[in-house]
């Protein structure tokens, strides 16, 4: 639905993303995760044709965003991170306009409005002016700007910024019951959210794209195991060593062997030690947080570049 | 079309959401009238003892009133247009609106002429107020009609003139008050460097002891350069319409202003495809 190909923009001379290059299926969402200033916001203006791309192709919809601009338009709900909203205008007011320059026809726009506000909490602030409003309740006419005619694309820029923990939890569940109809293109940096949320994400860092992978495959990758080892420290060290696929065996203070590598089987592990004639208490797999992942992949990235 | 109604209809309802429509329909309401009402007593005084007035006979109705009088309703419209156009475009940049914007399926054309025909129907909302005075004449005075057709319509040109004017500048702005000031500082500089062009003096000011192969070629620019520059003027344009003789080139001279800055307001929107 969405492809990104080295998509690349300067500014000036500086360049806010390069070669920036993914995929999003069709029903699919994926989280777009980043440090400040990584070009995540970039990255969804170039596909939502607000900017162009100084290089590189992206096609959304099965349009090119750069020759088709206005049929890639008609398939996308954009929420900007700024949420472009005016002011003076009632909410009822302002998403029947959204829905007007959207295309939704005279006779469908009042209950497309009506849906959309439904969907976001907004039903009974129809009659408010948004410069009344609070932060909480703007981004959820922003979100519900979004939804308006049901586009078959929706990027997200930070869409739960400023609401709170009970929002929170309604506006993900609503984005969890987009799948499937929609696609969905969400950045973030509350990474429980693109955990809980998303199957897949891209990670970029700096303007390039650092990770693309499914998030199962992103936490299991490098498997680690605690292990309770007893017996001689130096043989279980020699031991585990000698597993393969470790790369690392340390001891802590409390006398828990922490086992770093990658593809490291358990029962291996395990097994090397019994066979060895040590004694294993505990052999616990742990799997890495998403934010354990993505502090490595940035650090990694940083110490790269310095 | 749908589209430029919508953008058109949104923008001209914001002008009575906020303050700015009210505010400009007040002030032409208080003006013209105020003016309408003192040029109205000027003509009473005249018609009383034209001589006093450098007048041999007494006057037209319609040269010394009504002509005037809607020369002085554009100079009005010209000082309160650039508050009708600074927000246009600016404002959608200043709030991040203009990301919406581009980001619906909207062509630029339909952005552009929906801006400026929600300004031209605040023009006409302006337009409405100064008819009033012209409808109270009507009833009590025999007017030509010409004068009146014309006249009208010579503000509404000169009006969508200096609209299209105040568009760019709001097209290339992203404050407000920077798109006002410059509007109106180009809008002034305009009436100001047509009267300059009648002080420069008819003849080539190139000093007659120069080869006259200089002097021939120098000529022909300083005459186009003159003719130019006395043609700038805003308001010269509308002297003969408001009198009810029809200016095919005075109405084209309006109708190709707004031309013009409508065509750069098309590329100052479409640079955001090349600028960084």
């Amino acid at each position: 639905m969405i492809e990104a190909l080295k998509l690349t923009k300067f500014y000036g001379a500086v360049a806010a993303i390069q070669d920036v290059s993914f995929t999003v299926g069709a029903g699919e969402i994926i989280g777009f995760l980043g440090p400040n200033g990584a070009g995540k916001s970039t990255t969804m203006r170039i596909l939502t044709g607000f900017s162009p791309a100084t290089r590189g192709t992206a096609r959304v919809a099965g349009f090119d965003v750069h020759e088709d601009p206005i049929e890639v338009k008609r398939r996308v709900g954009y929420l900007p991170e700024r949420v472009p909203l005016y002011e003076e205008m009632s909410v009822d007011a302002f998403l029947r306009y959204v829905a007007e320059i959207k295309g939704v026809s005279r006779s469908m726009r009042r209950a497309a409005v009506g849906e959309a506000m439904e969907r976001c909490g907004v039903s009974q602030m129809g009659g408010r002016l948004i410069g009344h409003l609070s932060k909480g309740y703007r981004q959820r006419v922003g979100l519900a700007q979004a939804l308006l005619g049901k586009p078959e694309v929706l990027v997200l820029d930070e869409p739960t910024v400023g609401l709170d923990p009970r929002q929170i939890v309604d506006i993900r569940h609503m984005i969890k019951n987009l799948a499937g109809d929609h696609t969905v293109l969400i950045s973030t940096h509350i990474l429980p959210e693109v955990a809980m949320l998303c199957r897949r994400a891209v990670i970029i860092n700096q303007g390039r794209v650092a990770v693309e992978a499914d998030l199962a495959t992103l936490t299991e990758g490098a498997r680690e195991f605690h292990v309770t080892v007893r017996g001689d420290a130096g043989k279980a060290e020699q031991v585990l060593l000698g597993v393969a696929g470790v790369k690392s065996a340390t001891l802590d203070a409390t006398g828990q062997w922490l086992v770093q590598g990658t593809n490291v089987d358990g029962e291996a592990v395990n097994a090397a030690l019994v066979n060895a004639g040590l004694g294993v208490s505990a052999l616990e797999h742990r799997r890495k947080s998403l934010e354990e992942v993505f502090m490595e992949v940035v650090s990694r990235e940083r110490e790269a570049v310095v | 079309m749908n589209n430029t109604w919508a953008v058109c209809k949104r923008e001209f309802a914001s002008y009575f959401l906020t303050p700015v429509g009210y505010v400009v329909v007040g002030m032409v309401a208080l003006i013209s009238g105020l003016s309408f009402a003192m040029s109205f007593l000027t003509h009473v005084d005249i018609t009383q003892s034209p001589t006093t007035f450098a007048y041999s006979t007494v006057p037209d109705f319609e040269e010394s009133l009504l002509s005037p009088f809607l020369v002085f309703c554009g100079m009005l419209i010209m000082f309160l247009s650039p508050l009708i156009t600074m927000r246009l475009l600016a404002e959608e940049r200043h709030r991040g609106t203009i990301e919406l914007l581009l980001t619906h399926p909207l062509r630029d054309r339909e952005i552009v002429f929906g801006k400026y025909f929600a300004a031209l129907g605040m023009l006409l909302v302006m337009m409405l107020i100064v008819s009033v005075h012209l409808m109270v004449v009507g009833y009590f005075v025999d007017v030509e009609p010409a004068v009146l057709v014309f006249g009208v319509l010579t503000v509404f040109l000169m009006g969508a003139a200096f609209i299209s004017l105040g568009l760019f500048i709001s097209s290339i702005s992203r404050n407000q008050i920077t798109a006002g000031t410059l509007t109106f500082g180009l809008l002034l500089l305009l009436f100001i460097v047509g009267n300059a062009g009648e002080k420069l003096p008819e003849i080539s000011p190139m000093p007659e002891t120069y080869p006259a192969m200089l002097r021939a070629p120098f000529g022909f620019v300083y005459a186009t350069f003159r003719t130019f520059v006395m043609e700038l003027l805003v308001d010269a344009h509308a002297k003969d319409m408001a009198q009810g003789i029809f200016q095919p080139h005075d109405v084209l001279y309006y109708v190709l202003f707004s031309a013009f800055f409508l065509f750069l307001t098309f590329r100052a929107l479409e640079s955001r495809n090349w600028r960084g």
